[in-house]
């Protein structure tokens, strides 16, 4: 179980994230939403060990993921950053192996090949294994730091807006590919996310960010309603129910005036 | 380089799969050969440095070479005959080429770690400031005890110097580190650069000749005077450093690579590598100046031909850039005693006049991607 308690974080004077907490379960796939600015990245970047939060805990299994090595934490949690500029010539096989560096001491071994091979295999990108970095679309990019992740086999997957550089197509495929990774390896995956609608069809855990502080958390359908959704992003939307799934939007096109009713649940 | 040219930006889709490159995989020396060609390299850059020991002496062969090589080794006695040609291989080439060949070493090795932890192809030893303080703090002594000077004294103050700039650049940087450390270190690298060699102009200004020709003659960097301690003191330093730099491999991929926050979450301390291994450089880079002056480009084009033969993995990249900065300053200094023979031209001169074109050329030959 991954346990957040409490998480503060100053940048300066501005304080981003005030006493954060919540809790996820093996297999969760949960999705951190909020409006812009409101702590989502500084969250995932406590988590990778990226920042050092003022004061609180996070502990995996009553592990803490905060005191522990950087190796050790390395081997937990994997982070996919928003995106990464390449000032150098790399091929995508090599950046994939980056993941492996928190298993090897200096060389990698066999087995660290077979888990890039299979990591590449898995974000489709086998037949780019030899391309440069450099020369990739930004949606190969994407998929080729995601396969860095799931390189590290990781107990925790943490995304920063893994998606926002994809096409619809790449969005669905990704989030589709977590989705059923989660599953199989049960694991924990946070995915920072500004799609509502995905995130609300593919996680089965949301945590709601509103100026640092958790505003919501729990199952989609409970935190994601249409009046905290409006609330939160100061703008009205519509939470409408379509099959088995809810489809979230702005209520902008929507003239049939049922803006809020529909969500209450 | 971040954006990807559109020739190459469609998404390769199932329908329409990339063409696996069938045998040879990619352009790069696939990765079982990258080890062989490290050591394959370090032979054959010992072998072309005995080449160059005969070359511009006349009355020296390769024979004698390798005679004089087994005296040194064997400690025998030295026939009568053969001792001038033994006193000027011994004495004098053979110091003098290992020098080359250490400092451009240390140099190119210097170059490619600061390159790989400022994130910046662009950047060499001397991006800190090292060259101008040291060759400050030479001229200053040169100054006060007159002309000629003390060599000792001359090379310690060169070596505090340079430490001292760098430190300061790095200590500033740090003080006001919030994310953005890298432009901080190069800007404020920029701006000791200018402010050291404003006050060697001011030095040089109140100079007389013969002080300001020996001012001149130390920041042209040569190994004209070197001898075997200066080898073994920039040998020594090479060795240390390379293994302290050696098994910091994959974290300076990661840091190159992926960027600094991405590489702590791949477990590399990025804060006490970056500062220990700039910290190294520095001191690779303040003991070749201060011993031999002031020798630019192997530093940034050292990496950048090492990097297009044996690629950006710095597990083998190190390893090789040491050798390509040894073999390119050996190089330079045996064309420079050679070329206008008996004049020897400073290999700081000739390293400046070759590596200034190859430079313009790996700028403009390099493609975006591949």
């Amino acid at each position: 179980m991954l346990s957040v308690r409490d998480v503060t974080f100053r940048h300066g004077r501005t304080t981003i994230l005030h006493g954060v907490g919540f809790d996820l379960n093996r297999g969760d796939f949960c999705g951190l939403l909020g409006p812009n600015g409101s702590g989502k990245s500084t969250l995932a970047k406590i988590l990778a060990r990226v920042y050092r939060p003022e004061c609180g805990a996070v502990t995996y299994d009553g592990a803490d993921v905060l005191g522990m090595s950087r190796r050790e934490a390395a081997r937990l949690i994997a982070y996919v950053p928003q995106s990464s500029e390449v000032a150098f010539d790399l091929s995508v096989r090599d950046a994939v192996l980056l993941g492996r560096n928190p298993h090897i001491r200096v060389q990698p071994a066999a087995r660290d090949w077979e888990v890039v091979e299979s990591a590449l295999d898995l974000l489709r990108l086998g037949d780019l294994a030899d391309r440069s970095v450099a020369s990739l679309s930004g949606g190969q990019a994407q998929r080729v730091l995601i396969a860095r992740a799931l390189a590290q086999e990781p107990r925790i997957l943490m995304l920063d807006e893994p998606t926002s550089a994809l096409d619809l197509r790449y969005q669905i495929e990704t989030l589709q590919l977590i989705q059923e990774i989660t599953a199989s390896r049960q694991i924990i995956s946070l995915i920072a996310i500004h799609e509502l609608t995905h995130a609300h069809f593919f996680c089965n855990q949301v945590v709601l960010l509103d100026q640092g502080r958790v505003a919501a958390a729990g199952a989609p359908d409970a935190a994601l309603s249409a009046e905290r959704i409006s609330d939160l992003y100061g703008i009205d939307v519509v939470v409408r129910p379509s099959g088995s799934r809810v489809e979230i939007f702005p209520a902008l096109f929507d003239s049939g005036g049922d803006t809020h009713d529909n969500a209450g649940r | 380089m971040t954006t990807p040219s559109n020739e190459v930006a469609a998404d390769a889709t199932p329908s329409r799969p990339a063409p696996r490159p069938s045998g040879r995989p990619g352009r790069r020396p696939p990765r079982r050969f990258k080890a062989l060609i490290v050591v394959v390299s370090y032979v054959l850059a010992a072998a072309l440095l005995i080449w160059y020991v005969p070359i511009g002496t006349a009355d020296v062969t390769f024979g004698d070479v390798v005679r004089v090589l087994r005296f040194t080794v064997t400690g025998a006695a030295v026939p009568e005959d053969f001792q001038s040609t033994f006193t000027i291989v011994q004495g004098l080439r053979l110091p003098r080429i290992l020098v080359a060949a250490v400092a451009g070493a240390s140099l190119s090795l210097a170059g490619v770690v600061m390159q790989a932890i400022l994130r910046n192809p662009l950047v060499s030893p001397f991006t800190l400031g090292v060259s101008p303080a040291a060759a400050f703090g030479a001229a200053l002594v040169i100054l006060t005890t007159g002309g000629a000077g003390n060599a000792v004294l001359v090379t310690a103050a060169a070596f505090v110097t340079a430490t001292v700039a760098s430190v300061l650049v790095l200590g500033l940087a740090h003080s006001k580190s919030s994310g953005q450390i890298t432009a901080t270190v190069l800007l404020l690298g920029i701006a000791l650069t200018q402010l050291f060699e404003a006050a060697t102009s001011a030095l040089q200004f109140i100079a007389d000749e013969d002080t300001l020709s020996a001012i001149v003659r130390w920041t042209f960097g040569s190994v004209n005077d070197a001898n075997w301690s200066d080898f073994s003191l920039i040998g020594v330093v090479l060795v240390a450093s390379l293994l302290v730099i050696l098994p910091n491999a994959k974290h300076l991929n990661a840091i190159a690579f992926a960027g600094e926050d991405a590489a702590r979450s791949l477990g590399a301390n990025v804060t006490a590598i970056r500062f220990g291994l700039i910290g190294v450089s520095v001191l690779l880079a303040s003991v070749v100046v201060s011993l031999c002056g002031v020798i630019g480009f192997v530093g940034l084009v050292g990496p950048h031909i090492a990097r297009m033969i044996i690629g950006a993995d710095h597990r083998y990249l190190i390893p090789f850039s040491v050798v390509t900065g040894a073999i390119l300053l050996a190089t330079a200094d045996t064309v420079g005693r050679t070329i206008i023979s008996p004049i020897v031209v400073p290999v700081g001169i000739v390293i400046a006049v070759v590596g200034a074109p190859l430079f313009i050329y790996l700028i403009l030959s390099r493609r975006t991607g591949r």
